[in-house]
Parts: C-alpha cells; structure tokens; sequence
C-alpha cells in the first residue's frame, strides 16, 4: 500500500502520491491544492487555507490526516479564545484534592509540589497536545480569523519555536513538529507574520465539472441528470447577488435531499419546496423565489416547453 | 540549504526580486523556501514549476491574482535577454554588442524602472502632512496614502478598545477568596471551588454617519474609517442616515473597500440629499434602540448639524439614545474649524444630551477618538 510506505520513509512524498492519496479519501482536488499540500509536508510549512465558507477548507485537514494515518488535533478558534483554551491548563480541582489527601502524610512541601504539578495534573489542550502527541499529527486551527489578534501573535511565537514554557514545569519542545492547517473564512485580514509563516492556499467555488465529480463521489445514489441539473442550478446560483451565497456543503445537502424523496429531474416546484436547503436567509429565499423561472431557466434546467 | 549558484536557483532569487519591485512581499525567508521547494518538484514541467513558486511565494488573494501574469512577464522577458541572437525591435537596448545595455535595461526593467530613494522620501513626508490636512482639501492623488493611514489608525483604536477590558490573560482561575468563604459551612475543608474569569470586553459601538450632500466631502474618508474600523473590531454596528436611515453593517463586511462601495452605491439612494437628521435617529431608536443600545454602547454619530427635520424628533430620540447608551460622541467635521459655534437649531438641541463634542476633519482628530472611547 502506498500509505503505509509513507509513513516509514516521510520523506519521500510525491506530487502524484499526494493527488492519488487525496482522492483515495475521497477528497476531490485541483492541481493547486494537491501542489499546496504536497509543499506544505515537504517543507514542513503550515498552510493557511483561505476561500468562502462551505468549500471544504477543513475537510483538508481531516483528509490529510485520514491519508497520512495520523491523528487530527482541533482547534476551534473564537472570540476570547486564550492561551488557556489553546495551550494547557492545571487541574485545580484535583490538585486541591490531592493535597487534601496527603496533608497528613510526611512527605516534605517539596515532594508534594513535585506531584500536584506533575503530568496527571496537567490538562493539555490542543496545542500542547499536539506538540507532545507520539506521531506526527495533523493540526488544525480552524476559522482562525475569528481569534482575536493578541491570539495570533501568541500563536506566531508557538508556529515559529514548537516549544511550549510552563512555569512549572519547565520548557517542552515538540517530539514531532506537527502538520498545521489553518483556515480563514476571511471574516478580517489576517496579519502579515502570520501569512509569512505560511504557504498559502486560496479555494474557491468549484467550476460545474468539479462539483459535478464532487456530488457523484459523495451521493452516488443520486440520478444523473438530477445531480447535473443540481450542480448547473448552483452555478447559476452563484452569479446572483446574494447574502450568503450556499458552498459545496449546501450542494451535497440538497442532492442528499433530492435523490432520498426520488427525484430524477429538477422541476419548479421541488426546487420551491427545498430551498431552505440551499439558502439560509430570508432575503436571499425571497429573492430566489422571484427570479426562479428565469434561474432555472438559465441553468439550462427547464425549457419552455415544459411549461406547456 | 542550497550553496551552489546553479543558474536555475540565481533565476529564482532575481524573479523573487522582481515581484518584490510589483508590491510582492517577498522575503529572503520565501526565496529560499521557493529553492527548497523546487528539489521537490519537476521543473521541467513549465506548469508545475509555476504552480511551485505560486504555492511558496503568494501570501495573500491579491498576490495569487497578480502571480500568473508577473510569472509570465518575467520569464518571457528572461529568454529574451539571455538569447541575445533574438532582435527585437521594441527593444534596441537588448541589440548584441552592447552587452552590457542589455544587463543594465534587464536590470533597470526588473527593477521597475525607478529610483527609490527619491520615492521613499516623498511618501515620508507626504505622511507628515496628511495628518494635518483637511479631509475636504485631499487632492485625489493622496487618497490612497490617507486609506493607508486610516486603516492603520482603526487598528490601534480597535487594540486600544480590546486592551483596556482585558484584566488578566488566563481564563478559569480558582477565586482563592471565594472558595474559602464558600466553604466556611464545611469547616474549611475546600470542596467547592469558586473561579474568577477575567472580564470579557463587552465594549459595543454603534456608528451614525450623515451622509447627505454637506458632508459629501467627509464621508468617503468617513465610510473608509468605518470600513477599516469594521474590520478589526467585531462589535460594531453601522448605520448611514440623510432622509432615511440604512444600516450598512453587512456591507461593509467585505474583503476589500471597493467591492463596499460598489454595493453601497446599489443600494443608496439617498445619498447626497437633504438631512432629516430628527427622523433618521428616531427611526434607530424605534427599529434597532432596544436592540442595540445598553450602557455598554457607546453611539457615535459623525454630522455636521445642517438639518432640515423636526428638531422635537430629534430632541426626544437624542434623549432616548443617551439615557440608554454608555456615552454619545457627535463628531462634526466644521468643528475643526476655530471660528465654528455649534449655532445651527439641531446642534444646540443635541448638544444637550452629548457626552462629547469633537471635531473629525484630519486624521489627527480621529487620532483623538481614542481618547473618548
């Protein structure tokens, strides 16, 4: 097996390797993605990964992990998120505890510091444990524009030195550097440093042929001209001036949706009855409803003269 | 690393260096990182070698964007100059005899054909002077500069906003006081544990912007401030107002200002009209009042005061908004000037029920800003 090579010899990826090992899992890609990842494991780089929501920027990091045999280590960043959340923390409860317990034994204050702050007291959170994990793992810092900037220096500083001080323990430096995949829904421009440390990676929509392949792989249960007339429709769709536009997470959905009620074609009033899959806002909804004919339409979707 | 000058690598440094002349950050760090990368691949294949460098030089959507074309440019251009067989006519300098022409209009093009010294220090100096100036007098030429500045600006205010609020860096530490008291009933033995979490910062700011046809100077400057004011700091809500009010939060959450201003002109139509300032604040008040002021918002509302509207209106919604939000600051354009008096009817009423008056004409007073919030 191919895989399992590449976890006796990490050097000797290729490109062809990671394109194969890629779509293996299931992961659809183009030629820059597999270039990126490819790059970020022989460089040994963490790659930023930037693009519209919905269009599968964490389901790389879970792939690569499933393809690499390794573990996938999550951190979800969000507003006020510390070193606390990311890095370690003391567990007090415990610790208060187990002084209770030995308060009558003899042991000397230096002894019992010397447990209270060992490692079964220590509750590691994902960056530590990526660090100190026995194998390479894939680490992923999901929607890291939502942190706040403070974290994303304190972030820097772990990217560049993979070493963690805890004061009461000392400095621990990382066993094996881990694979980092950070994403951003570009919700605020992420700082210049952080970009550097990075090999960067922008997906968008994918084109029809590309979705197309995606909803065939994911729902292959689905009709063929039902998914073909689905992946048209949101490519029209997506011309439009919308809230929020649907990512390739809403595709699948809605072709899930579709193919389970035994649709073989797309018609005006399946697609009326099923909208919320696809749009998630009233306005959006409201305007879709309007225009729907013309859509369909465009999409090459309903001629006219099924309206006959 | 790699030591040997191979004629490939010595190519690679040079095109780095000639992104770098098109705005490419592109560092030492990327350069060798782009050598590393190309041990990995086959260069013989023009399209891997391209996406290679694309993969470990580009940094941002921007640069991605630009890649393609400058990649093409500069080895085009390359082949054109190494093979000095080749004549073109569009470019005597490269005609064969004159070696060294050619090297030095190779060098002069792929440094962008300028001279740096002279342009760092205008830029310098045209920084000196913009802080000063007068959003109404930037000629257009300087608008990017001022952008530039402003959105800095936004940066430290947003930073400033975050910091004061922030008491301690770690979450769920142990409240030692606390517990103890708490654990009082059980003869001291600490069974429960009382934790203190640093105060999140709930600071929230709301925005009123005039933007009717006597602000229409200030209120690209205004909008951009907004924009860039909207993108480092979350909690934020925006509105525009000159007849009628119209919240334009979501469109200011774009990658970038153009594509905001663009769908800002779509959707405005008032704008540059008349001011009702009277009714547009009571429409917040009505709509968005309970919804958005508490005593931890502060309202800032950028106007110059002309007023056609209801003053009654816009005594009572002034009221309203001050009773129930953290502070009101009125910035206003005109007080900048010295001989400005708040004299117009609407000013003097709404001076009533405002915490702070300031001027916003330069970017120094918007400097100020920090100070208020």
């Amino acid at each position: 097996m191919i895989s399992t090579d590449l976890n006796s010899t990490n050097e000797n990826y290729n490109l062809e390797v990671i394109r194969s090992m890629l779509s293996e899992q299931g992961y659809i890609t183009d030629a820059s993605v597999s270039m990126s990842v490819f790059l970020s494991l022989q460089l040994n780089k963490p790659l930023l990964i930037e693009g519209p929501a919905g269009v599968g920027k964490t389901e790389i990091a879970k792939v690569m992990a499933k393809a690499l045999h390794t573990d996938l280590i999550r951190l979800q960043c969000y507003e006020g998120l510390d070193s606390t959340h990311a890095l370690y923390e003391w567990n007090y409860q415990r610790q208060l505890l187990h002084l209770k317990m030995v308060e009558h034994s003899m042991q000397s204050v230096y002894e019992k510091e010397k447990i209270i702050f060992g490692d079964e007291f220590l509750m590691k959170r994902p960056l530590l444990q990526a660090i100190t994990h026995h194998q390479k793992p894939v680490l992923l810092i999901d929607e890291i524009d939502r942190s706040d900037e403070e974290f994303e220096s304190f972030l820097l500083e772990v990217l560049s030195d993979w070493q963690i001080t805890i004061p009461e323990i000392g400095t621990i430096k990382a066993i094996h550097i881990p694979q980092v995949i950070l994403t951003s829904n570009r919700t605020r421009e992420l700082s210049e440093a952080l970009r550097r440390r990075c090999l960067y990676l922008y997906i968008d929509y994918p084109d029809f042929a590309k979705e197309w392949t995606i909803v065939k792989n994911k729902v292959p249960a689905i009709d063929a001209k039902l998914g073909e007339q689905i992946c048209r429709f949101m490519q029209t769709l997506r011309q439009m001036k919308l809230e929020k536009l649907p990512g390739i997470a809403e595709t699948l959905d809605w072709a899930m949706a579709l193919s389970s009620l035994h649709l073989n074609h797309l018609d005006k009033t399946a697609v009326e009855q099923t909208l919320g899959v696809v749009l998630k806002d009233w306005r959006d909804t409201r305007q879709v409803q309007m225009s729907l004919s013309e859509l369909l339409e465009t999409a090459g979707v309903h001629s006219k003269i099924d309206n006959l | 690393m790699i030591t040997r000058q191979t004629s490939m690598s010595a190519n690679v440094v040079q095109f780095c260096r000639f992104l770098r002349t098109h705005h490419f950050a592109t560092s030492v760090e990327e350069e060798a990182a782009a050598l590393a990368a190309l041990l990995f691949v086959d260069c013989s294949n023009r399209q891997t070698f391209r996406l290679a460098l694309r993969t470990v030089i580009c940094k941002s959507r921007k640069e991605l964007q630009e890649f393609d074309k400058l990649f093409d440019e500069y080895w085009n251009e390359l082949s054109k100059a190494i093979d000095s067989k080749v004549k073109t006519k569009a470019a005597p300098a490269l005609r064969p005899g004159s070696k060294d022409a050619s090297f030095n209009a190779l060098k002069s093009w792929l440094n962008g054909n300028r001279s740096y010294e002279i342009e760092q220090t205008a830029s310098f100096s045209s920084q000196e002077s913009l802080s000063q100036k007068d959003f109404a007098t930037v000629p257009s030429d300087e608008v990017d500069e001022l952008m530039r500045s402003i959105k800095a600006l936004s940066k430290r205010l947003a930073a400033h906003l975050t910091r004061r609020y922030e008491k301690s860096g770690k979450n769920n530490f142990p409240d030692l006081r606390k517990t103890l008291r708490k654990n009082m009933r059980h003869g001291g033995e600490l069974i429960e544990i009382a934790f203190r979490k640093p105060k999140r910062n709930r600071l929230k700011v709301v925005v009123l912007c005039d933007v009717s046809k006597s602000m229409d100077l200030y209120a690209t400057f205004l909008l951009q401030f907004m924009f860039a004011f909207q993108q480092v700091y979350r909690k934020i809500e925006t509105f525009t107002f000159s007849t009628s009010l119209q919240h334009i939060t979501p469109l200011l959450k774009q990658p970038d200002f153009s594509t905001t201003l663009v769908s800002m002109n779509n959707v405005s139509d008032s704008w540059s009209g008349g001011t009702r300032i009277g009714e547009s604040l009571n429409k917040f008040v009505e709509e968005h009042g309970k919804r958005l002021l508490d005593k931890r918002t502060i309202v800032i509302i950028l106007s110059d005061g002309w007023d056609t509207g209801k003053i009654d209106l816009l005594e009572k919604s002034m009221k309203y908004i001050q009773k129930s939000g953290k502070k009101v600051i009125w910035l206003n354009p005109l007080a900048g000037y010295t001989h400005y008096r708040p004299a117009t009817a609407a000013m003097q009423t709404a001076m009533k029920y405002v915490d702070v008056f300031a001027p916003v004409h330069n970017l120094d007073s918007l400097r100020q800003l920090t100070k208020w919030l």
